[in-house]
């Protein structure tokens, strides 16, 4: 039977909610960054020693915001699942590799899953039309109930990155979101958002040196 | 200080908006600027807020034990008590000089035994691709040979078809398609087995654009089959070929973000 192929391509739902400016800015759940930072490092000393009872309480810690992002990469559970388990093979295999001056161990798994996810995409040749469907420009633009960065930071400090991300200038968070959520290159970008170049790497430079600056103490 | 070219460089690379050569090329220059890594770092702060800023979703409950299904058994080695010699008259500069040379040969042994490790896990990998991709040549050496007896090599195009999933690599497979008679045959390698209710659906692109219906069909134990097939419509020139997954029977129209496999 012929026909022209039904192409379903799968949409991302924008968030809805509110604005959190003006939400009390303190934590009523505190997290002690170091000790995380620490447990996660020696975690994945013990991970690249083969240590499996290791490997799942790093699970347990990250798994929720692996699963979280490659959901919203990727808007179909049962892809999630499979980055998800190809991701912590991964780590099983290279936890030796993680580099702790560059970033946390949160960051690196986070960035594992989503340059996973946007492989995926990528291999299935839709990122483009995701990208054009999905509205991801909404996708950090507004208030979810709970976000991945409650299991990290608790709900409160989240609620704070989260006013922060919503509080940049529209042309910047978008861009940033194209970037990291529809995995376009530069030039991609540029050429979707009908920008110059230069003018989408100044935008982007911009809007994560603000979130650098407004987080800065917070992270 | 970081000029301006580098900050956005540096921006797009925590982002992952740079193509994979210039991510290579900003990767060494990362190893050899201190300033630059601290940079780097602060940037990826901002990144990973963006990151985690997305609806909470809790994995399936059962995807843990699954995957910690899949790791390597802890290996726990235990270590005889070092005894301590109280006799011992050993000056103390030696005992020092002897537990550093210790513990480099203990950091040795353990770099060099995850070196063996990975080298051999490697070498078992290519041994089974170089395993799978024997089968398919026989494979295709006897349809070749049984082409050949019929004169029909001439009109026959084929096809290396290349895995689509990350996690299924070493899957392999070759499609033939001989356009006078209008038949093929299609040889896979390390194709995953499907539930009952799930059929792989082959698919003839004719002119490379429209999908054709080649059939369905299921793998062996070990991923793989060999498929004599016809399509459900004349093809008047096969472009491509690709498999899908989709539900027993198959469908009229692939379901593309199902695409297994497809030839270039």
């Amino acid at each position: 039977m012929s026909s022209g192929a039904q192409i379903n391509f799968v949409q991302f739902a924008p968030f809805g909610g509110e604005n959190p400016a003006g939400h009390e800015l303190f934590l009523t759940k505190p997290v002690n960054e170091q000790e995380a930072k620490d447990r996660d490092i020696e975690l994945l000393r013990q991970i690249a020693a083969g240590d499996r009872t290791a490997f799942a309480e790093f699970y347990d810690r990250h798994s929720t915001l692996m699963f979280s992002i490659a959901s919203r990469i990727l808007n179909d559970p049962g892809e999630a699942e499979d980055v998800l388990q190809v991701v912590f093979l991964q780590i099983w295999e290279t936890a030796g590799k993680f580099d702790a001056e560059i970033g946390k161990a949160s960051s690196w798994a986070a960035t594992l899953v989503r340059n996973k996810a946007i492989d995926r995409i990528r291999a299935s040749q839709r990122r483009m039309r995701l990208a054009e469907e999905s509205g991801v420009e909404q996708a950090i633009a507004a208030e979810a109930p709970d976000s991945a960065n409650d299991t990290i930071y608790g709900r409160d400090k989240a609620q704070v990155i989260q006013s922060v991300i919503v509080g940049l200038p529209e042309d910047q968070r978008r861009a940033i979101e194209l970037a990291y959520f529809s995995g376009l290159t530069q030039e991609e970008i540029s050429k979707k958002l009908n920008e110059p170049l230069g003018t989408i790497k100044a935008r982007i430079r911009r809007g994560l040196l603000k979130l650098r600056d407004q987080l800065e103490g917070l992270l | 200080m970081i000029d301006e070219r580098i900050e956005e460089q540096a921006a797009m690379f925590v982002l992952g908006a740079l193509s994979p050569a210039e991510a290579a090329e900003f990767s060494r220059a990362l190893q050899s600027d201190p300033a630059l890594r601290e940079y780097v770092a602060r940037l990826n702060k901002g990144a990973a807020a963006v990151a985690g800023n997305v609806p909470l979703v809790t994995p399936p409950p059962q995807l843990r034990a699954k995957i910690l299904a899949q790791v390597a058994p802890q290996k726990i080695v235990s270590l005889p008590p070092r005894k301590f010699r109280p006799s011992s008259w050993l000056p103390w500069a030696l005992a020092a000089g002897f537990a550093v040379l210790c513990i480099v040969l203990n950091v040795q042994d353990a770099q060099l035994r995850q070196t063996v490790i990975g080298q051999a896990r490697r070498i078992g990998d290519l041994q089974q691709l170089a395993d799978s991709l024997s089968s398919v040549t026989n494979d295709l050496q006897q349809s070749v040979l049984a082409l050949q007896k019929t004169n029909r090599l001439a009109s026959l195009k084929i096809a290396m078809l290349n895995s689509l999933l990350a996690e299924a690599p070493r899957t392999v497979a070759v499609s033939l398609w001989d356009e006078a008679n209008q038949e093929g045959v299609f040889v896979v390698q390390n194709l995953k087995s499907l539930p009952a209710d799930r059929d792989y659906q082959l698919w003839v692109l004719d002119n490379g654009t429209t999908p054709v219906d080649a059939g369905v069909f299921h793998v062996n134990e070990n991923g793989g089959v060999r498929v004599d097939f016809k399509t459900k419509q004349p093809i008047k020139v096969a472009g491509r070929f690709a498999v899908t997954e989709e539900v027993k029977g198959g469908v009229p129209s692939p379901t593309i973000k199902n695409m297994v496999l497809a030839s270039n």
